[in-house]
């Protein structure tokens, strides 16, 4: 038995087309500035891709479990309550799998200093979490509900209410980054970033579920999100 | 068992935490413990189709040991930088050694702003016998792979799109 990273080989699968945006997205003009035009370059898959750092958190510690805060620092808007479970292709659990999530306030205005977007700060609202998953690849986080907020000189483009997600996987080509959206909310039907997936169902899947409102924490609306990194367990021999 | 399909990869956006985006360009060091090998920098600027700098764009990489190994506890071999407002950015690591069968190298990932997917490419330390450098077609675009060195600091520019554009690749 090797001593390799990670002591279960990952096959990385080619990407479905439909299922991922393919770079150049009509609607999103900075696409057009910075996806390459010459189509991407083949390459063969060696251990240098197919290995990844163990325990990331030795680079990476775990920061703010909680956004919403309580009493006279909470944070203003809905309260909510995230339950997000990484999983492979496989549908394995990723235990310890660190997962980085931001959002802009319940106004539609983030923390970092490059938003210009006139909508007011709230003090005691800071979005940016990293959590480590549990071993059946569950995060939890409590926060309020982020805002719809307009995309700056992009015509009547809003962003509609969207977390923000990066994740590690297994290995180096499992890394993921995406956004996750609310079930309903009628900007999702326009917003050029979530409709760059194609596929209708896996577009469904950019899309948290509302739990029933019965089986949260008092106060919180708890939605449900899944997300699946890239690799899948190599072939076992066994018949 | 049935295949689940990978989540839809959506991009960083320009708002990405900047606490997140530092403080982690260093791979010399982990848990107080120095690795071993020759330290170098790797430096560079990340331009768009107009040739302007980008601003808090996001790199990451992934590297073997000053030995070619990937599984060293002695050595972390991931780290991220952001660039600043002229699209500057800089990793302070370790030498890498040649894993087998492939050349010493520094595999890089790319997320920003209007970049729906991450672009991943690979910095080379010279134009050697390689089958991910050598999978790069036409020839003559490999060596935008390879930095230039200048003592213990390397360059590595990038360009998304344009003229010199780099070369990244699609797994």
């Amino acid at each position: 038995m090797s001593n390799t990273t990670p002591a279960t080989p990952s096959v990385i699968e080619r990407r479905d087309p439909l299922t991922q945006s393919q770079g150049v997205e009509q609607g999103y003009d900075q696409t057009f500035k910075r996806w390459p035009s010459q189509p991407l370059q083949r390459r063969p898959l060696t251990a240098s891709e197919l290995s990844g750092p163990a325990d990331l958190t030795r680079r990476l510690e775990p920061v703010r479990g909680d956004l919403a805060g309580y009493g006279d620092k909470r944070a203003i808007g809905q309260l909510i309550h995230l339950r997000t479970r990484v999983v492979d292709e496989d549908g394995a659990p990723v235990p310890g799998a660190v997962v980085e999530i931001w959002h802009c306030n319940a106004a539609g205005r983030y923390i970092h200093p490059n938003d210009s977007h006139g909508a007011p700060v709230d003090p005691n609202f800071y979005g940016a979490a990293r959590l480590v998953a549990g071993d059946s690849g569950l995060v939890e986080l409590r926060t309020i509900k982020p805002a719809a907020y307009p995309v700056p000189d992009a015509a009547g483009w809003w962003r509609p209410p969207h977390v923000h997600f990066s994740v590690w996987g297994r290995v180096w080509l499992s890394r993921l980054v995406t956004q996750m959206f609310f079930p309903g909310d009628p900007l999702n039907e326009a917003d050029a970033i979530l409709n760059a997936i194609r596929d209708p169902e896996a577009r469904a899947r950019c899309i948290a579920r509302l739990a029933p409102t019965h089986q949260g924490p008092q106060g919180a609306l708890v939605y449900d999100y899944q997300i699946v990194v890239r690799g899948r367990r190599a072939t076992s021999s066994l018949p | 068992m049935k295949r689940l399909v990978p989540s839809g990869e959506m991009t960083l956006g320009p708002f990405f935490p900047r606490e997140f985006a530092q403080g982690a360009f260093d791979l010399t060091s982990v848990g107080g413990r120095k690795a071993e090998g020759e330290i170098i920098e790797v430096r560079g600027r990340v331009v768009q189709l107009d040739g302007t700098g980008l601003d808090n764009a996001v790199l990451e990489i992934w590297q073997a040991d000053h030995q070619g190994r990937f599984d060293n506890p002695g050595f972390f071999g991931w780290g991220r930088a952001a660039t600043d407002g002229d699209g500057n950015y800089l990793f302070k690591t370790i030498l890498p050694g040649a894993p087998r069968g492939r050349a010493p190298h520094i595999n890089f990932l790319i997320l920003y702003s209007g970049l729906m997917r991450q672009l991943q490419t690979v910095m080379f330390f010279s134009d050697a016998e390689d089958p991910v450098l050598h999978a790069v077609q036409p020839a003559a675009l490999r060596r935008k792979l390879v930095a230039s060195k200048d003592g213990n600091s390397y360059r590595f520019d990038i360009r998304l799109r344009g003229d010199g554009e780099t070369p990244f690749f699609d797994d």
